[in-house]
């Protein structure tokens, strides 16, 4: 296999953004990543780990009609998958289907499954449930967001309720709760929001200013993942969410994006604009933590950064683990370069 | 003829024979063997058979032999003879003389039984007389006898009478002791007549005692009162039954009682340690209360040699009194030295509690008080030496916090570097008069701190250690940093306690650790090796207490911790700024740029105090302008890619950058190398503002990708960018990297922008002078650095 700190690289065509692991994809290693050009024709690249993972192979080019801000794959189908595309100065949600002999022709269109038209400002994101069998859907813009029921045969896609966060909050993100399919963490302006899918309510938060993305730990329940541009990465116990569990320095600049493992709790990786990943140890025990003063603790800490992968040429915007390999995670910078590392050398002894 | 040897040699064994039997304890043993040997020649022997000795004497010997024989044995025959007739003579000799004698005798005993009878009958009359006379005197002697008796008991009535008197007698005369005597003497018939004849006696003589009994009390609770005097009314009260036990257990309260006034309270410690001071000047000076506690506690000494003396079984309670009085005495001086108190002072206090400790000692030896003010002496000094350092870093951040409040109202002055030359002095200083008290505690030569000598120089290298691991923590609290997770109830956003605490503040904290780090912390090392290094049993153990090689480290990273905060928190500062910049107008509807944007100001304005801020406190670099051909020659690509930015050639290349911008900048990447926006920031003026404001133009390209721009939008970046560039040349170290950077924003909005056409440079220019002449006309700070 490879050796690690050698990653496989892909080039797009453009710039792009995000990235997503293809959960639904049982038999290979996949991703899926949608390129961000004003002006040009974007594209959605299906990219799938050779089985000797020493390549990564396009499987499938698919034109989109827009630049695409946000892409997340279906969970329980591989060929489904939402975007967030801008025209320009409209934003838009859709779900689309890639086509069913894909792979050969070299620029297929997508088959839009539903259009997810309730917003009218900007769109963030688009959240599936992560229980991988509901056919339920979040999409977020700066001051709603709403749940939706997908009918994939159907090609519908239907508004079950929609809640506004407030002019005030200005929602920039969100993460659904693997633990508690009812609980849906929003990041805005100053604070993260938790909220409750059955009553639509606000019932929780955290007080934390600019906060960009958020991730929940698959593997222990309550624990929250924060990263922000000013203080680098939170991690937080939901059910003392006053102070954090443990912080990590982050990024030399802000910190993007940030992704809990999904087999390994300890493991968590963070993008940053200053063109970086940073692997992460957070071996983070709450009980160690709270015993020990904090001039002690700092003092014993070894030090958390596992590794820092520098071989980027731009800021690092998009993030995935590998759900089924997953010492695998692909990273997107802004350049438009997929790579795909392995952090089987960093892995914790079982 | 023959024989006639034979008798002389017989005659000899026979003596021999006579004699061993006579001494030997059986003399068959010693009889045989000559029995057996002379069996046939032994003419003595029972056994002797003369025909037989013929026989052999005949076979044996010649003639001549048997002839000298036979003349020997006819001269021992006749011997013999005549010995026997001796023998008979004398015999009948005595038996005559006792016949005479006995005739004698016989004569001689007549008349003797007359002169006897005569004598009886004399003896008898002698005897009837005596009895006679016995008689006749009989009744004078009783009468004589009874007399007597009667003087007797009138003396005895006498003096039971006469006891008052003399009870009040030995009260005037103070004789106690007789009085007791007396009283104790009379005490058997007062006891039996006391309630009949002897009435008014007892009374009157037990009012007596009843006075003695008081007077003597009162002697013993006399302090004026010799020793000795005391003891004696003890033991007299002992005998005349007065509960003493009560009486000690009075005294001894009052001993107690008394103990209050030797406290050496910590409101009059100061008084008796300057008083003191005073009077080492001027020895004249007698009311020192130093002097007068000196005298207290010699007389509670006193007193308890005489306790100990009167009431020998009140040890134990002694005992306790001197390890309270001891054990206050450490309190109270646990409680004085909570308050700052210098070395000098501290040692005064010891030494008169050490000194009471001896004087106690000295009564009682077997209390063990040395021992106990000893365990105290520990304890109280390793308190002091870690209250010495507390207060020290108190002093430290009192005079961080001192100035900062200060620095709220008057900004515009040199705050910043009066607070870091402050705290830097206040280090030095502090550490240096801990050193002076430290040296004072080993220089004194009373014997528990020679004792403690080694102990005393552990606690100080751990002092020092731990000091400085606290005060690493202080800086870190102070700054901020690690606030939130301290306090509990947390909550606490980043953005809050920022504002809090002055971002000066930081960069001054981080300052003075690198001065910790470079200056303090040497010097410490130093001066331990020189004075406080000892052979120190804990560290050997342990390793050596204080560790300099570790505290440089931890100074080192918190010193870098710092100006990163400080960096974090500037950069936020401005962040926050850009944000709302970018946030608010809507970049796709933007109209027509007429004058540079406000928020270029502000973040210029940003930048000119961070510039103050840093000159404050941080040295220049030494290598100004080096940086710039470093990085140029290492980034070729980079300048030549922001030269075709310049004025000139960008307005001729407009067109075909905007389209072939991607491309450009991929190639660009392709041959540069990465332009180092994140290098590690240095103690220099230069480093940190030049690391601001890459950071802040990382951010504001970050800012402009996020947007979609139209036209109007894009060129209105395009002119503040172009207005950013000269002033932030002036004052940033990398230019190269702030070029890139700027460039890159630029490239950033046109990459994000619907319609590419930028500013003619005549319009740019005639913007930027119509902004530059207009703040030159406010005349404010920002002169300085847009000029």
């Amino acid at each position: 296999m490879q050796g690690g700190s050698s990653g496989i690289g892909y080039g797009l065509k453009y710039q792009a953004r995000c990235i997503s692991d293809v959960k639904a994809d049982k038999d290979h290693t996949s991703f899926l990543t949608g390129t961000l050009s004003l002006k040009e024709e974007n594209e959605v690249h299906l990219l799938r780990l050779s089985s000797g993972g020493s390549e990564l192979l396009c499987e499938g080019l698919f034109s989109h009609p827009n630049e695409i801000w946000d892409l997340a794959s279906c969970p329980f189908d591989q060929r489904i998958f939402s975007t967030v595309f801008s025209t320009g100065d409209s934003f838009g949600a859709a779900v689309w289907q890639i086509p069913e002999p894909y792979g050969q022709s070299n620029s297929s269109t997508l088959e839009c499954v539903a259009s997810l038209d309730a917003h009218v400002g900007k769109i963030n994101c688009v959240l599936w449930c992560p229980s991988g069998k509901s056919d339920k859907l979040i999409s977020m813009d700066e001051q709603n967001f709403v749940l939706w029921s997908l009918d994939s045969s159907k090609k519908s896609a239907e508004v079950l309720s929609k809640e506004s966060a407030g002019m005030r909050h200005s929602l920039s993100g969100g993460a659904w709760n693997p633990h508690d399919l009812n609980s849906v963490a929003a990041t805005s302006e100053s604070s993260i929001q938790f909220w409750d899918l059955r009553t639509m309510k606000k019932v929780n938060s955290i007080e934390r200013a600019h906060v960009r993305n958020v991730d929940y730990n698959l593997k222990r329940e309550h624990i929250l993942v924060s990263a922000d541009d000013e203080s680098g990465i939170h991690i937080w116990d939901l059910r003392k969410a006053k102070v954090p569990v443990q912080e990590l320095p982050g990024h030399t600049h802000w910190t993007w994006a940030v992704r809990c493992n999904p087999e390994y709790e300890e493991l968590i990786l963070s993008v940053g604009t200053d063109s970086a990943v940073n692997l992460w140890f957070a071996s983070a025990s709450s009980e160690r933590k709270a015993s020990e003063s904090p001039v002690e603790a700092s003092r014993l800490r070894v030090n958390p950064l596992l590794n820092s992968y520098t071989d980027y040429e731009d800021s690092v915007y998009g993030l995935a683990w590998s759900s089924r390999e997953p010492w695998i995670f692909a990273s997107l910078s802004y350049d438009g370069r997929v790579v795909i590392e392995s952090v089987k050398p960093f892995l914790p002894r079982r | 003829m023959a024989t006639e040897a034979a008798p002389m040699d017989e005659k000899a064994k026979r003596m021999r024979d006579l004699l061993s039997s006579f001494y030997a304890p059986d003399p068959s043993i010693s009889t045989s063997g000559s029995s057996i040997s002379a069996s046939f020649d032994n003419i003595n022997s029972t056994s002797f058979d003369a025909d037989q000795y013929m026989d052999l004497m005949i076979k044996k010997s010649n003639l001549e032999v048997l002839l000298q024989r036979h003349v020997q044995m006819a001269a021992e025959i006749k011997n013999l003879d005549t010995d026997l007739q001796m023998l008979v003579y004398e015999n009948y000799n005595k038996f005559i003389s006792a016949t005479d004698t006995i005739k004698r005798m016989k004569s001689n005993i007549f008349g003797m039984e007359g002169n006897m009878d005569q004598l009886l009958q004399k003896i008898m009359s002698v005897q009837s007389r005596s009895d006679g006379v016995n008689t006749s005197l009989f009744e004078k002697r009783e009468h004589i006898e009874k007399l007597h008796r009667t003087r007797n008991l009138l003396r005895k009535v006498q003096f039971i009478y006469d006891l008052p008197a003399r009870l009040q007698k030995c009260i005037k005369s103070e004789t106690y002791g007789d009085a007791v005597r007396f009283y104790i003497g009379a005490m058997p018939i007062l006891k039996v007549y006391g309630d009949t004849s002897f009435q008014d006696c007892r009374r009157a003589s037990e009012e007596a005692i009843e006075i003695i009994i008081k007077n003597l009390q009162t002697k013993l609770f006399s302090d004026s009162e010799s020793i000795q005097a005391r003891a004696e009314a003890a033991v007299l009260l002992k005998q005349l039954d007065v509960p003493v036990d009560s009486l000690k257990d009075k005294l001894l309260e009052k001993l107690e009682q008394s103990l209050d006034g030797l406290q050496i309270k910590p409101e009059e410690a100061s008084l008796l340690a300057e008083q003191n001071d005073s009077s080492n000047d001027a020895e004249s000076n007698e009311q020192h209360p130093a002097k007068i506690h000196e005298d207290a506690v010699r007389g509670f000494s006193e007193a308890m040699r005489a306790y100990r003396e009167i009431f020998p079984d009140s040890e134990e309670r002694l005992f306790k009194l001197a390890r309270a009085l001891t054990a206050m005495h450490f309190e109270n001086m646990d409680l004085y030295i909570r308050k700052r108190v210098s070395a000098a002072d501290f040692l005064r206090i010891f030494r008169i509690i050490w000194e009471d400790v001896v004087l106690m000692d000295e009564v009682l030896p077997e209390a063990e008080l040395s021992d106990l003010s000893a365990e105290a002496a520990q304890v109280t000094v390793k308190k002091f030496v870690a209250r010495t350092f507390s207060h020290l870093e108190q002093d430290i951040s009192d005079t961080i916090l001192k100035f900062d409040i200060n620095q709220k109202e008057a900004v515009e002055e040199e705050v910043l570097k009066v607070v870091l030359e402050a705290s830097k002095k206040a280090g030095l200083q502090g550490t240096t008069d801990i050193f002076q008290d430290f040296r004072q505690l080993l220089d004194e030569n009373i014997g528990i701190f020679v004792k403690m000598k080694d102990l005393i120089i552990g606690w100080i290298q751990n002092g020092f250690q731990d000091f400085f691991r606290s005060l690493e923590a202080q800086f870190l609290v102070l700054s901020g940093k690690t606030s939130s997770s301290k306090e509990i109830e947390g909550g606490l956003v980043e953005g809050k306690s920022s504002d809090k605490i002055h971002a000066g503040l930081i960069l001054v904290l981080a300052q003075l650790s690198v001065f910790v780090e470079q200056k303090v912390i040497p010097r410490v090392s130093e001066e331990i090796a020189a004075s406080f290094s000892g052979g120190n049993s804990q560290a050997f153990e342990n390793g050596p207490a204080f560790i300099p090689g570790e505290l440089c480290r931890v100074f080192h990273a918190a010193s870098e911790k710092l100006l990163q905060h400080y960096i974090d928190t500037r950069t936020q500062k401005i962040s926050v700024l850009l944000r709302k910049r970018f946030k608010t107008p809507n970049w796709v509807k933007h109209k027509e740029p007429r004058e540079v944007h406000m928020y270029v100001d502000m973040f210029l304005h940003e930048l000119e105090e961070v510039g103050k801020e840093v000159k404050q406190v941080l040295p220049q670099g030494t290598f100004r302008k080096h940086k710039r051909t470093d990085s140029n020659g290492s980034n070729t690509t980079t300048s030549s890619r922001s030269n075709t930015l310049h004025n000139d050639k960008m307005t001729r290349s407009n067109s075909q950058r905007a389209r072939s911008q991607l491309f450009e900048t991929h190639l660009a990447k392709l041959f540069k190398q990465k332009v180092e926006i994140f290098t590690k920031v240095e103690f220099t003026q230069e480093s940190v503002v030049t690391t601001t404001v890459k950071l802040c133009l990382k951010s504001l390209q970050e800012y402009v990708r996020l947007q979609t721009f139209n036209r109007s939008g894009f060129q209105q970046i395009q002119l503040d960018i172009q207005f950013l560039k000269a002033p932030l040349k002036e004052t940033v170290e990398d230019e190269a990297a702030i070029d890139f950077l700027l460039d890159e924003v630029i490239v950033a909005a046109s990459e994000r922008c619907l319609d590419v056409i930028p500013l003619e440079p005549p319009i740019l220019d005639k913007l930027i002078q119509a902004k530059l002449a207009k703040s030159k006309e406010h005349n404010n700070n920002n002169n300085t650095v847009s000029s």
